[in-house]
């Protein structure tokens, strides 16, 4: 009896697995979306944005700039009118919102120089950092604390007072000759020269004198 | 006979295949943290700024509030409610379930950190997932005294009118330059001198 039954199933299973194989196929179009991931994981970006290797300090900024290291490129994520009134030199202007533009990928998208972003503060370049990491663009930095961070660090710096190290001073000096490089002038360094200059009129040996640096001068 | 063999092939391969397929989708497993959005979307919701939150909004009753410091610093003092999740550990499984669930509650979940920019990385990285219900918290924290306190901030605000400065400068040194030779008008070869000492200093560079 049994026999009999697995049979008669039996002289079914071409009929069985067929049906299988359709049932299979008709599950295809069921399957959900694929939706394809363009980019770089999300584990992986978030281990990027966290790293604090992807900042770059208004010093080495200043420093690149002065020495006209070739190697990069700046990205002003501002809108158009702050960057009108005042960028860093060279810089190129993407607002935020064109981010993204067709125009402006093959600037972001490419291997030969590094994009340093910047904004106001890091804000909103940061933003732009995490979109374009995300898209894998390769060699993406930012300006840890923006224009506001290059104002208070290298356009104005706070001059030390007299308890601060050594380091402080010389860091100070340097901020300053970095600041008169991007065009700020300093009251006291001309009326300095000018009172050089004051003092030994009367003796005429200011041609000596002249002589005498000129060389050094020269010599640079 | 030969035609009874062929079938058997037939059905042994058919079922061979309905096997891998099987297996296939019992082994299957969706990657996790899957971004729901994609990058031009989310540019434009950014662009909205309609996900920062002002720190008098936090008291509704619909907020929840998670701290991305360190535990650390989350220990040392926090707002208020808020649950600690370091921002290296939000995709963690634990915290992804917690994220989801308070999506499903429908809860407005905020995020800050010691400041914007601290907290805007993870608040990017949870949009970006499919969080649509995460606000950022426009505060610093700091301590006066071993208080927590939060002040509000302006995000992005320019702090200095960096051109304005430096014309400033300019003129400022020009005046006083100018004061000095008002001072000392007589001798007019001094003046003179100025130049020629200036030129090589120009030229050295």
């Amino acid at each position: 009896m049994v026999k009999k039954t697995v049979a008669k199933v039996l002289s079914f299973r071409y009929k069985i697995l067929a049906l299988i194989l359709v049932l299979l196929a008709g599950g295809l179009v069921v399957l959900p979306k694929y939706q394809k991931q363009k980019g770089i994981k999300s584990e992986q970006l978030l281990s990027n944005a966290i790293s604090p290797e992807r900042y770059i300090s208004t010093d080495q900024l200043a420093d690149k700039i002065i020495n006209q290291d070739p190697s990069f490129i700046l990205i002003d994520v501002r809108d158009e009118d702050s960057y009108n009134n005042y960028s860093l030199p060279n810089a190129l202007n993407i607002p935020l919102q064109n981010l993204l533009d067709q125009d402006f990928e093959g600037y972001l998208n490419q291997n030969q120089f590094d994009v340093i972003f910047y904004s106001n503060d890091n804000f909103y370049a940061d933003q732009a950092w995490v979109l374009c990491d995300r898209l894998g663009y390769k060699n993406l930095r930012v300006l840890n604390g923006g224009i506001n961070k290059w104002f208070t660090t290298i356009i104005n710096p706070t001059e030390p007072t007299e308890t601060m190290s050594t380091e402080e001073y010389k860091l100070y000096s340097t901020r300053k000759a970095a600041s008169m490089f991007f065009g700020v002038m300093y009251p006291d360094q001309m009326t300095a020269e000018d009172s050089n200059l004051n003092v030994p009129v009367p003796k005429k040996v200011i041609t000596v004198k002249k002589k005498k640096k000129r060389a050094a001068e020269g010599g640079c | 006979m030969k035609e009874l063999e062929k079938v058997k092939r037939i059905s042994i391969a058919s079922t061979l295949f309905i096997l891998a397929v099987i297996i296939g989708v019992l082994t299957f497993e969706r990657p996790k943290n899957m971004y729901a959005i994609n990058t031009k979307d989310t540019l434009e919701k950014l662009v909205d700024n309609d996900y920062l939150m002002a720190f008098n909004e936090i008291n509704k009753p619909d907020i929840v509030l998670i701290d991305v410091r360190s535990q650390y610093e989350y220990e040392k003092g926090h707002l208020v409610d808020a649950i600690n999740m370091p921002s290296p550990e939000i995709l963690s499984e634990e915290n992804q379930s917690i994220f989801i669930e308070l999506k499903d509650s429908k809860k407005t979940v905020v995020i800050y950190g010691k400041t914007p920019e601290e907290a805007n990385i993870p608040f990017l990285m949870l949009y970006q997932l499919g969080f649509d219900n995460v606000k950022l918290l426009s505060v610093d924290i700091s301590y006066l005294q071993n208080k927590l306190v939060a002040n509000t901030v302006n995000i992005e605000k320019p702090i200095a009118d960096i051109k304005a400065f430096i014309d400033e400068s300019i003129k400022n040194s020009n005046s006083s330059s100018t004061v000095i030779k008002k001072v000392q008008p007589a001798p007019k070869k001094i003046i003179t001198v100025k130049k020629k000492k200036k030129k090589p200093v120009e030229g050295g560079c």
